[in-house]
């Protein structure tokens, strides 16, 4: 992070005025309902009835909880297939966008999806891609291959459901990375011109660094969004066939709201919340994102 | 760039294909969108593999509108319920409207002083507000419920907005990282003409971030737009109910009852719109404050 | 806006353990003299809001408000009013969900009241009433209306196929060749060849129409208008008891062996797979788009499958089985009054008048369900004849004795999660039919 120089006083007050009203609202609305969670994770709650202090029990059935192994298991399969193609496309565009229009009409067409609620682009999708009435697999069957069942195969279902979700938040991550392109001085480039450096060269030895703290705050956000994949299975598949696509937060929304185990759901929360951390501090660590190679 | 004649060429076209088929790939679900919304639900099944609407009729966008009455809505396979499409419009605006505005200012500052003040443990607290992004919204929404019923909130504008209004940790860590990239000497300068931080945030600061401010307000304004959980908990009330909420009723009204189709797509393209006019009216302005960039 | 604001700040230091402290607090509902009510399908309300009218006309003290949200959305909210004491005065329940609330006591009896009025509780097909009691005898729901499951047919297919109609009456089954009800669906599956499924030559791979749909909603444990008319008609019985049985038998080698038999029908090309079925859209659809000649689903589903234009529609009841009878599960709804409501004398007025034959005639009239009370259900199958739709099919057995109370226990969502994805392995071959087994011992040890 920056340096501390000595000859800047600390701007402790300052901090706190323009904090006031950012931490109001994150107290209230996020910090105060999480301690609750925190305090449930360790109570026999049913939503309805006044919660049971019962200590760690929540946490150690959730150590012997296949299910919960399982969705693990499953969501990262859909994290993995989820960012790895989102962030090579939208990165791909963005340097595409940046390097050949300025035009506000390609962004904001690469941004419509993302201008649609995620359980109606589910709810499209799956109409397309229905095995038997789809226009996706009719149109396959005018080439001549078989009807594919995306969402109901036990194989391809996460994928599917993974590549549902890069469609509609791929222009928009493209949007942000290219934001973070244009902050990069033309200069910068003009110099790499100069040398004669090639295009492959300037992306990897210019344009990559510079994107450092967009990128680590993309890849930061859009992991953990990922992580929470949810209304898509709510709308399609719904944890199914089988377990193949019960997620994790499916899988929490049964016990809390389906089951009413409300507390052991918290607990699961907590641990994934630990996940998440776990995994920002480290990719914050390994992008370094708070520096700018530009400071 | 120049080294080999044909390559940059070449390459510009590859580019533009590329970027074409991209295009298609996302603009295809919407094409097709559309023509359900123009279909007939009674035969949409029985000509599932048509790229045409089946049985051409604006009926599903009358329905949306309100135009239709009770039995033609029914005779048409839609749901029995009308819906006052302007008047939901309008909370829909007033509410994102409000959210955005004060999001987006509020972030910033919050933004402004995770990114250029200076002082022990920001990191760490940059951090405490981060972890609000993982906390299940499941987990806030009750808690956040309680609260609007204690406050005797429910049904007014202000449920909808105040969990939005001041911050989300996506808008302060956007903002912040656009604000780590500004440098120093601008500030500096300001500072000894004798400027203070309020004066050097909103004179220096924001105007030199237009384009990401104005990112993030239409990516703030979309999000707010397309709430649906919440506003549907605590802004039911005629007076207050949004459109995302009111559109509702074209998704599914049974366990196994299928949606309106038609009355749902064209209800989503509908709601869309107004979010898309913004979008070629910022989209301008993007592109008119590229030039920040050049300040350092 | 500013003014809220402060208050906000005034509140945020004391706000209380708000989630905690207020779970299931009394004191919800609408003012004292508004009923609030609730229900999910929108085609339903406009009966109900003329049901509110006439009330309002008898008691002009007591206004109704009714609010109506799609089915998932419904109990989303429902829970989240209830655990904030803002839930509505009364409303539209649901079996899945009625134990669990009636023990959480979330839900007012109405014994009481039922007893002081004298309201008459014998009047409804046999057991229906039943249901909405609990263990301890409590009444928590009047019923307002009822469903069965039939088969539905597609008339072209079956004239194509030269089958009358009338043969569908008769029609047998068993798990081992699965009688001339297998027969059927069997000559009514043709590929892209134009073979039908019976003869040879016959290409499963690729199947242009399937002689029977697959319901594509998850069966979990109940397989309600998947597989339960099959399993019920050999005898075999979810548990020990119903309502309120502790014990399941899935372990039951009569309701294995028609899991095998359903599974044998997708191996045989005559049923599509769990995946297809899954794919996307559902089985009326498919039903509607020619893909299906058969398909076996709830009365509540009706104006679906006559809603296609194109496709002519016939109903039939469900086979007959070893047990020499038919079998349809047999299901309703009841409007039950939230115990935090702070008008309970005018919600249990509303409740009444929802039960009444006046309310329950106006349902009918709409011919979108089947009213509870047999003289509205009169109504109602009039209604549905104008409309070219005979519920005879539907009301058949009911009348010949051949319905299943829903199976009602504790536990239920436990038992579909793990009911759910333990017969979806069966039918997608993953597991045996015997996994069943390992899966009623997980559910019975709910019990314990």
């Amino acid at each position: 992070m920056t340096t501390h120089r000595t000859r800047h006083r600390s701007d402790v007050w300052p901090a706190l005025l323009f904090l006031l009203p950012a931490g109001f609202g994150f107290v209230l609305f996020y910090a105060w309902p999480a301690v609750q969670t925190f305090y449930l994770s360790f109570t026999d709650y049913s939503l309805l009835a006044a919660p049971n202090w019962i200590g760690a029990q929540n946490y150690r059935d959730a150590l012997g909880d296949a299910r919960f192994g399982n969705a693990l298991l499953v969501t990262v399969e859909y994290v993995v297939i989820n960012i790895g193609v989102q962030t090579v496309a939208a990165l791909f565009i963005a340097v595409l966008m940046h390097r050949l229009t300025k035009s506000s009409l390609v962004r904001g067409l690469l941004l419509l999806p993302y201008l649609i609620a995620n359980v109606v682009v589910a709810l499209v999708w799956y109409n397309m891609l229905d095995a038997q009435l789809g226009i996706v697999n009719a149109v396959l069957s005018w080439v001549g291959i078989d009807p594919v069942a995306f969402f109901g195969e036990t194989s391809t279902a996460i994928p599917t459901i993974a590549l549902v979700n890069v469609w509609r938040h791929m222009g928009y991550t493209a949007l942000l990375i290219f934001a973070g392109l244009q902050a990069i001085p033309k200069s910068v480039y003009e110099a790499a011109a100069i040398d004669g450096a090639s295009e492959w060269r300037i992306f990897r030895g210019v344009t990559l660094p510079l994107l450092r703290p967009v990128l680590a705050m993309v890849l930061v956000l859009t992991v953990i969004g990922s992580f929470q994949i949810f209304d898509t299975v709510a709308v399609t598949t719904k944890g199914g066939p089988v377990d193949a696509t019960r997620v994790i937060y499916f899988y929490l929304y049964e016990k809390a709201f389906q089951q009413f185990d409300f507390g052991y759901a918290a607990a699961l929360s907590v641990v994934l919340f630990l996940i998440l951390a776990g995994l920002a501090v480290a990719q914050l660590r390994l992008l370094r994102a708070g520096s700018s190679d530009l400071d | 760039m120049t080294s080999t004649p044909i390559g940059p060429r070449w390459r510009k076209a590859l580019g533009w294909t590329v970027l074409a088929v991209l295009v298609l790939i996302t603009l295809f679900p919407f094409y097709w969108m559309l023509r359900v919304s123009l279909s007939d639900n009674r035969v949409l099944a029985a000509n599932a593999d048509s790229l045409l609407p089946a049985g051409f009729t604006l009926g599903a966008f009358e329905r949306v509108l309100g135009l239709a009455s009770l039995e033609e809505a029914r005779a048409q396979g839609g749901s029995g319920a009308s819906i006052d499409f302007w008047r939901y419009l309008l909370n829909s605006v007033l509410t994102a409207t409000l959210i955005t505005a004060g999001q987006v200012l509020f972030s910033s500052m919050a933004a402004y002083a995770f990114a250029r003040l200076r002082w022990p443990g920001r990191d760490a607290v940059f951090f405490v507000f981060l972890t609000a992004l993982m906390i299940p919204p499941i987990f806030t929404a009750l808690p956040n419920f309680v609260l609007m019923r204690d406050l005797e909130l429910l049904n007014t504008y202000a449920a909808i907005v105040l969990p939005f209004f001041f911050m989300t940790p996506f808008a302060v860590f956007f903002m912040r990282q656009f604000l780590l990239g500004i440098s120093r000497e601008v500030e500096e300068a300001a500072r000894i003409d004798g400027a203070g931080h309020p004066r050097i945030f909103f004179r220096i600061v924001l105007p030199m971030s237009r384009a990401p401010l104005a990112t993030l307000a239409l990516l703030a304004y979309i999000t707010a737009w397309n709430e649906y959980f919440w506003p549907l908990l605590v802004g039911q009330g005629e007076g207050v109910r949004v459109l995302t909420v009111a559109l509702g009723v074209f998704r599914s009204q049974t366990p196994q009852g299928s949606p309106d189709w038609a009355g749902l797509m064209a209800a989503t393209l509908l709601a869309a719109l107004p979010v898309i006019a913004l979008f070629v009216a910022f989209g301008r302005r993007i592109v008119d404050s590229i030039q920040f960039s050049g300040i350092k | 806006m500013h003014n809220k604001l402060s208050k906000l700040a005034a509140l945020a230091v004391a706000v209380p353990l708000a989630l905690v402290g207020c779970a299931g607090a009394p004191g919800g509902g609408s003012g004292s003299d508004e009923i609030t009510y609730w229900l999910w399908d929108a085609n339903q309300l406009p009966a109900y809001q003329a049901c509110a009218t006439d009330f309002e006309k008898a008691n002009p003290d007591t206004k109704v408000k009714v609010e109506q949200f799609g089915w998932a959305d419904y109990w989303n909210k429902l829970t989240t009013d209830l655990v904030a004491g803002t839930a509505p005065d009364v409303f539209t329940n649901h079996l899945n969900y009625f134990a669990t609330y009636a023990a959480k006591n979330q839900l007012l009896p109405l014994d009481e009241f039922v007893t002081r009025d004298g309201v008459p509780t014998d009047v409804y097909p046999q057991g229906l009433a039943d249901l909405w009691t609990t263990q301890d005898g409590k009444r928590y729901g009047l019923p307002k209306d009822f469903d069965t499951v039939a088969l539905f047919y597609n008339k072209e297919m079956l004239a194509d196929a030269g089958v009358a109609e009338a043969d569908l009456a008769n029609l047998t089954w068993n798990p081992q060749d699965g009688g001339t009800y297998e027969k059927l669906i069997a000559h009514l599956t043709v590929d892209a060849n134009g073979k039908r499924g019976d003869e040879p030559g016959f290409d499963k791979t690729k199947v242009a129409v399937h002689g029977l749909g697959l319901d594509e909603n998850n069966g979990a444990g109940v397989g309600q208008q998947m597989w339960s008319m099959y399993a019920l008609s050999t005898g075999w019985t979810y548990t020990d008891e119903n309502p309120w049985g502790s014990h399941f038998n899935y372990d039951d080698p009569r309701f294995q062996r028609t899991m095998a038999w359903f599974r044998g029908l997708m191996d045989k090309g005559y049923l599509p797979s769990l995946a297809t079925a899954r794919s996307g859209t559902s089985v009326n659809d498919g039903f509607g788009a020619g893909k299906y000649a058969l398909s076996t689903n709830g009365s509540w589903m009706i104006n679906s499958y006559f809603g296609y234009d194109g496709v002519e529609v016939g109903v039939a009841p469900t086979p007959t089985g070893p047990s020499g009878k038919r079998a349809t599960i047999f299901n309703g709804l009841a409007d039950s009054i939230y115990t935090g409501t702070d008008n309970r004398e005018g919600a249990w007025k509303w409740v009444k008048h929802l039960a009444s034959a006046e309310c329950q005639k106006t349902v009918g009239e709409q011919a979108v369900v089947f009213p509870a009370l047999p003289e509205a259900l009169a109504v109602a199958k009039e209604k549905f004849a104008a409309k070219g739709v005979d519920i005879t099919a539907f009301t058949q057995p009911v009348d010949e004795g051949a319905t299943h109370l829903y199976p009602i226990t504790d536990h239920a969502p436990e038992i579909a999660a793990v009911m759910g994805p333990a017969i979806d392995a069966v039918l997608t071959s993953q597991a045996d039919p015997a996994s069943l087994t390992q899966a009623n011992e997980q559910v019975n040890a709910l019990f314990r």
